[in-house]
């Protein structure tokens, strides 16, 4: 437990020597002085080209505009939570598949997994969109963007959940038969939950991909975050602002849930890491 | 040294009984017709060298490890293939482990009640109370809301004492329990498991540990490449063999 605080960066690399650092903070120099450059560069090409403008900036100070903007964020939550649930659930069965006993079951899984890892969100969307209202069944613009988007996750979820499984030592599973647990409650109660926490940060990841392919939702025209940016760039004529913002909105978002998964990964480090340290490695 | 005498009536049917046990690993033949009775009461101990197959045997017991050919009975009954029948079966032989195996997201007392919750449905409050007085049997009591990582190594093995304890077994196979321990905590699980041993436990053991084997074994099980060589009572193995190989195991061990 000792190690805690040592950062990946510690672990790997032995520490700076005097001409490294030196060395380093020649390089911390040149980049900082490279960024610097570029970002006057870029204010300065706004500048010229009027982007600056406070025609564009304006609406911003509006509570109307924070209030659409809110909506569209609220939409967007919702699509990529519910989205989330679902491809947690779906890839949590494919993962069950693909760990069967059964040669076919576990083929079907494994089709599954690849195909749902191949084909890109917008396939599956124009499915939902296009194809699926041709049998009569039209769904709501919501699940519209949720389910291609759950669906397109649902198979590198599976595959989270699966190098999880087997990251847990084969002590612990050994440990539960031997008590008389079934197959299936040593499953549940011993090695899932493990798993789980050896892929809390993968997991959070991936929900961020999630998060990012809710922004096909302008395509079924639900409300979303990027929908709502894209109308209010086509009424106050206002590209760069908007993009902008609604760039910075999503970074939030998505910093938040790394975030989350650090939180998640330290806790994590604190139990089960200690765990294996102490030779509980289940050999 | 003195242990009480145990029930030795021969009708009685033994508690673990190995019949004609063969097992490959591919070309290897890991266990070689293996015949093995525990009676009652019986402390076994199996010694040998490294890749003897002493901890495999251990393992067929409660079928952690499959068996090609041959029987393994528990009081009676063949050991089942699968299904709820094997696992009731294994509720019944407790099995400790070199690394513990402790449930690394549950906390002490957790571990300990998860088996009679689980699979025999004792009520969580029963479950607990007994839980907590096995846990003071083996000196821990005051870690019970602890995660496993928490304790030392010979705490946690203790535990996994605990663990088998909670679930009543007819007998308790220990797979070399003191192997990854520090030396310094190799006494107190020794101390638990010899306390086990005077109250009547069945107990099979694989182990390094000599002095543990010549002080508390009713039987000592010679193995040597996958098969038994000798079966001797304690004194007997430790003061002249009756095999070459069992001696000189004894001096190789004796040389450091």
């Amino acid at each position: 437990m000792s190690n805690a605080h040592v950062s990946v960066r510690d672990a790997l690399y032995e520490a700076p020597g005097p001409k490294t650092r030196r060395r380093t903070a020649i390089g911390t120099g040149i980049a900082l002085a490279a960024i610097a450059f570029l970002a006057v560069g870029v204010v300065r090409q706004f500048y010229i080209t009027g982007q600056l403008d406070s025609k564009y900036w304006s609406i911003f100070t509006k509570s109307t505009t924070w209030k659409f903007l809110g909506q569209g964020i609220a939409g967007t939550l919702e699509v990529a939570l519910t989205a989330g649930v679902i491809t947690f659930g779906l890839g949590f069965l494919l993962m069950l598949g693909r760990i069967s006993d059964s040669k076919v079951v576990r083929g079907i899984a494994t089709a599954l997994v690849e195909f749902t890892r191949g084909v890109p969100t917008l396939l599956f969307l124009y499915f939902f969109f296009l194809v699926v209202p041709q049998f009569g069944l039209t769904l709501p613009s919501f699940w519209k963007i949720t389910l291609p988007v759950a669906i397109s996750a649902c198979g590198v979820v599976a595959e989270v959940f699966r190098s999880g499984v087997k990251a847990v030592p084969k002590g612990q599973r050994e440990a539960a038969l031997s008590i008389g647990m079934s197959k299936s409650h040593v499953f549940l109660k011993v090695v899932f939950p493990q798993a789980i926490r050896y892929v809390i940060p993968a997991l959070l990841s991936e929900l961020v991909i999630v998060v990012k392919d809710t922004t096909f939702a302008y395509v079924v025209t639900f409300p979303d975050l990027m929908q709502n940016a894209k109308v209010l760039i086509s009424n106050y004529d206002a590209l760069l602002s908007v993009y902008l913002v609604v760039a910075v909105i999503y970074i939030l978002i998505n910093y938040l849930l790394n975030r989350a998964s650090d939180f998640a990964a330290r806790r994590r480090n604190r139990t089960l890491m200690a765990a294996q340290q102490n030779g509980n490695k289940g050999v | 040294m003195e242990k009480q005498s145990k029930p030795n009536t021969p009708e009685q049917t033994p508690v673990i009984e190995l019949r004609h046990v063969d097992k490959h690993y591919g070309q290897l033949h890991v266990l070689k017709d293996i015949n093995l009775s525990v009676k009652k009461g019986e402390v076994v101990v199996i010694i040998g060298p490294s890749g003897s197959g002493k901890s495999t045997l251990c393992r067929t017991i409660n079928r952690m490890e499959t068996i090609n050919s041959g029987e393994i009975l528990i009081d009676g009954t063949a050991i089942p293939q699968e299904g709820k029948e094997l696992a009731r079966l294994r509720a019944q032989v407790g099995m400790v482990f070199q690394s513990f195996n402790l449930f690394a997201h549950k906390t002490i007392l957790d571990n300990v009640t998860l088996g009679p919750t689980d699979v025999l449905h004792v009520p969580k409050k029963e479950a607990r109370e007994e839980a907590i007085k096995l846990l003071k049997r083996v000196g821990v009591d005051t870690q019970a809301a602890k995660l496993p990582a928490q304790l030392s190594g010979g705490q946690q093995q203790r535990v996994a004492i605990a663990r088998s304890l909670a679930m009543h077994p007819k007998a308790i196979l220990f797979d070399e329990p003191t192997s990854a321990l520090d030396p310094e905590m190799i006494g107190e699980v020794l101390d638990v498991m010899t306390e086990l041993a005077k109250e009547g436990m069945t107990m099979v053991v694989v182990t390094h540990e000599m002095n543990f084997a010549r002080r508390v074994a009713d039987r000592v099980i010679f193995m040597d490449g996958g098969a038994i060589i000798e079966e001797n009572t304690p004194e007997e193995f430790f003061t002249h063999p009756n095999t070459q190989r069992a001696q000189d195991f004894l001096n190789s061990i004796k040389n450091h």
